[in-house]
């Protein structure tokens, strides 16, 4: 078995498999801190200025969808040669492969705001080799629900990761 | 992004779409992603692949320097599209598909199209055609992005 067939064999075996993620408890200072990444000193200027008044305060729009984990992370040793930690690639652990983020859908059903408890829930929805210009490859479906404590949807997430095989060296990627 | 505001409970405008035109064209807009613009993000999203704050990593995978996060590119394509609708405007769903990798210092344009103008409970609902542009206008990213306005906008 190549690699590309052991990363849709274990795709395979994941499909339909939900894990859950407890994402802790949204603050503020996360919210704000993702705006200043983003250069979105408005919201920054909005959100403290209703924390200070004691009203709720949403979330920016895209804060869950964009964030990849909400674990602790495992220290530097543990994470693979590209950098991503275990969790984040269960189809590829091990494997000289590369990964490249293909799309994303996101659907926004209700703001999250500070002090809301938030569950992260994700499974492998499909996966398929496909033929390109570079070669064979993987194609991941990926599929991620943001519920609150209260079971309520926040935001809904579905993507595609395109697996490929790792680079040798001297090769043309 | 969505303003941490509340929002109006005001009746939207009665006849909103009689000034809203499908096919109207968002001004472009030139961006460079910095370096320490995807450092960051890296860290607030907690994504650690290396590709996006090691250059000398990314050239091993065959990127001219570090490479824009998918999500800053919804992100930031979300954003021109909400600026571009007025203060009063909420993201209903964004979707992209990457068709070739932007990296740090590279000279990128946000374009965005109206595909459809729709009445909806919240006033008007907007779905807009959004790209990323290359230096060169060949697409780096194409995408969607749904909102809704309380009024339609009328000029750009």
């Amino acid at each position: 078995m190549n690699t590309l067939e052991e990363v849709l064999a274990r795709a395979r075996g994941l499909i339909g498999r939900w894990e859950d993620e407890d994402c802790g408890t949204l603050t503020v200072k996360d919210f704000c801190r993702y705006a200043a990444a983003v250069d979105d000193v408005d919201y920054i200027r909005r959100a403290r200025a209703r924390e200070s008044a004691g009203a709720a305060v949403e979330a920016p729009a895209l804060f869950l969808a964009a964030t990849m984990s909400w674990e602790d992370g495992p220290a530097e040793a543990e994470l693979r040669p590209d950098g991503l930690a275990a969790r984040e690639s269960p189809c590829t652990q091990g494997l000289p492969v590369r990964q490249v983020h293909g799309g994303q859908s996101v659907r926004l059903t209700r703001a999250p705001l500070a002090g809301t408890r938030v569950t992260a829930s994700r499974a492998v929805t499909s996966v398929e080799q496909k033929h390109g210009r570079s070669g064979d490859f993987v194609l991941l479906g990926l599929a991620t629900r943001f519920t609150s404590a209260d079971g309520t949807e926040l935001t809904a997430v579905d993507e595609t990761i395109v697996v490929l095989e790792a680079v040798t060296e001297g090769a043309t990627p | 992004m969505n303003p941490p505001v509340d929002r109006p409970a005001t009746a939207p405008d009665p006849d909103p779409v009689a000034v809203a035109v499908a096919g109207e064209v968002c001004p472009p807009r030139r961006y460079t992603h910095s370096r320490v613009q995807l450092f960051r993000f890296s860290a607030v999203s907690w994504n650690s692949h290396r590709i996006h704050y090691d250059a000398e990593f990314a050239a091993t995978e065959g990127f001219p320097d570090v490479v824009v996060q998918s999500t800053l590119h919804g992100e930031t394509l979300s954003r021109y599209a909400l600026e571009w609708a007025g203060p009063d405007a909420l993201l209903k769903s964004v979707s992209w598909r990457n068709v070739t990798t932007a990296v740090a210092g590279e000279p990128l344009t946000w374009t965005g199209t109206e595909r459809m103008v729709a009445p909806s409970d919240e006033g008007v609902w907007l779905t807009l055609d959004v790209r990323v542009l290359k230096h060169d206008g060949a697409p780096c990213v194409t995408g969607h992005v749904e909102l809704t306005c309380p009024a339609a906008r009328t000029t750009p």
